[in-house]
């Protein structure tokens, strides 16, 4: 049986058979997820572990904290998924938000120091890689990644710092032993730029 | 709009960044937020910058979480998720294994009663979830206005995405069963046109079209749903 991909969704106006969940968009999932839908749950969770996982261990470090985090934000999202918008952002980037507060206040809560120096320049490296190999690359995230990329050195590490380890001006002051005037400039100006490499293009906010 | 609540338009200019990152200390906290409060262009500012936070994370890799986080989360979510449909699970997966059964006596598949039983939740999970799940567009004059998906079973469900350029929200939703009798599903907002929905509605007979009308009552669209089951 042939199976084009587009044109039948746009003449015939429906499937023949059923879908699988695979191929339900993310909001869609997550209203499914919202009605209890436990075959829902368990695609909305193979979905978005890698990413959630992802923030989690960039963040904790730790392998068994990480999964604490992840398991936390799947909870989260499933507790709260009636408050998701999806005009404020994509579902992987609710989620990752979810998991990053999760994984900020457990290394606050634990007072954790603050980051590594070979993690940092190895997330630093990871997030400005542009790799081809990466199939989701689109077009916004390659800019992005070029956006930090093109950063000072400095302004780059105050911005994943704060950005992704959650560490305050002060803290990153203190690693980078500059004053903490310096530090806050450095976080602001690299938020600017990022801001900025994002304006021409649409908001983060589609499915 | 210089100055409210203590903290000038500059002086938050200063620290969008960090309160944007949440790494702000509580006590600027709070006079950032509270200037925010009464300032709109501030709170603009603030916004893009948070999307220029949440687009920073976005870049971080993925990465593999350790084997069996997926039964370990699914066993944490078990109690917000519905009873009944684990009932339904279960006795799936009996159908699987007769079906298994089946292929086994016939001499199709020697392999399949082993794997239904070995991987049971795993195998039963995608192979039901196919004939529950059913999509049809949006249609009004042979226009298309969005998309439905509708998930049957004992507690359904359906999501839709409309991009109707011109019509004014708020919009209501209806689902037709195959005994001709109709449920009001609920009421959602578009804005320019466009919006996306889900919400559960009452078990029954089978939807077999789903409609989109606007607050007065007129439909405005409909999506035919293929029959169910496949
Ligand atoms: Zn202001």
């Amino acid at each position: 049986m042939r199976n084009p991909p587009g044109p039948v969704l746009r003449m015939g106006g429906m499937h023949r058979m059923g879908l699988p969940l695979e191929r339900l968009p993310d909001d869609a999932l997550l209203a499914g997820l919202m009605a209890g839908d436990p075959e829902v749950a368990v695609a909305f969770v193979r979905r978005f572990q890698r990413r959630v996982f992802g923030v989690a261990i960039a963040v904790v470090g730790d392998v068994q904290l990480a999964e604490d985090v992840a398991q936390q934000t799947f909870e989260r999202a499933c507790r709260h998924a009636q408050v998701y918008d999806s005009r404020r952002g994509s579902v992987p980037t609710w989620l990752s938000a979810i998991a990053h507060n999760l994984a900020i206040d457990m290394v606050r809560a634990r007072h954790s120091t603050p980051v590594d120096p070979e993690d940092l320049i190895a997330l630093l490296e990871a997030v400005t890689d542009t790799p081809e190999r990466r199939a989701i690359a689109d077009e916004e995230s390659a800019q992005l990644r070029s956006a930090v990329a093109e950063l000072p050195r400095e302004q780059a590490r105050a911005l994943v710092m704060a950005g992704i380890y959650g560490m305050t001006a002060r803290q990153v002051a203190e690693t980078e032993g500059v004053p903490v005037g310096t530090a806050k400039t450095r976080i602001r100006t690299a938020m600017g730029k990022l801001r900025t490499a994002l304006a021409p293009g649409r908001e983060v906010g589609h499915g | 709009m210089g100055e409210c609540c203590g903290m000038t338009c500059f002086q938050l200019h200063e620290l969008g960044a960090e309160l944007s990152l949440g790494v702000l200390p509580a006590r600027e906290r709070a006079a950032a937020v509270a200037h925010l409060d009464g300032c709109a262009r501030c709170r603009a500012e603030v916004h893009r910058l948070t999307l220029a936070g949440d687009a920073l994370l976005s870049l971080v890799p993925g990465a593999e979480p350790p084997v069996g986080f997926e039964d370990r989360v699914m066993a944490r979510l078990g109690p917000s998720l519905r009873p009944v449909q684990r009932l339904r699970r279960r006795r799936r997966l009996v159908l699987v294994a007769a079906a298994a059964v089946a292929a086994l006596a016939t001499g199709a598949g020697g392999w399949a009663l082993g794997s239904a039983e070995g991987t049971a939740t795993r195998t039963v999970v995608p192979a039901a979830a196919q004939t529950q799940l059913r999509s049809g567009q949006l249609m009004a004059d042979g226009r298309v206005l969005g998309r439905v998906y509708v998930h049957g079973g004992p507690s359904p469900w359906l999501f839709m995405s409309v991009d109707a350029d011109g019509v004014p929200g708020p919009v209501r939703c209806t689902v037709q069963r195959s005994d001709g009798s109709t449920v009001s599903v609920g009421t959602f907002p578009l804005r320019d046109g466009y919006g996306s929905w889900g919400a559960g509605y009452p078990a029954g007979p089978d939807a077999i079209a789903v409609r989109l009308l606007s607050a007065g009552g007129t439909v405005l669209a409909t999506a035919h749903l293929p029959a169910a089951g496949g």
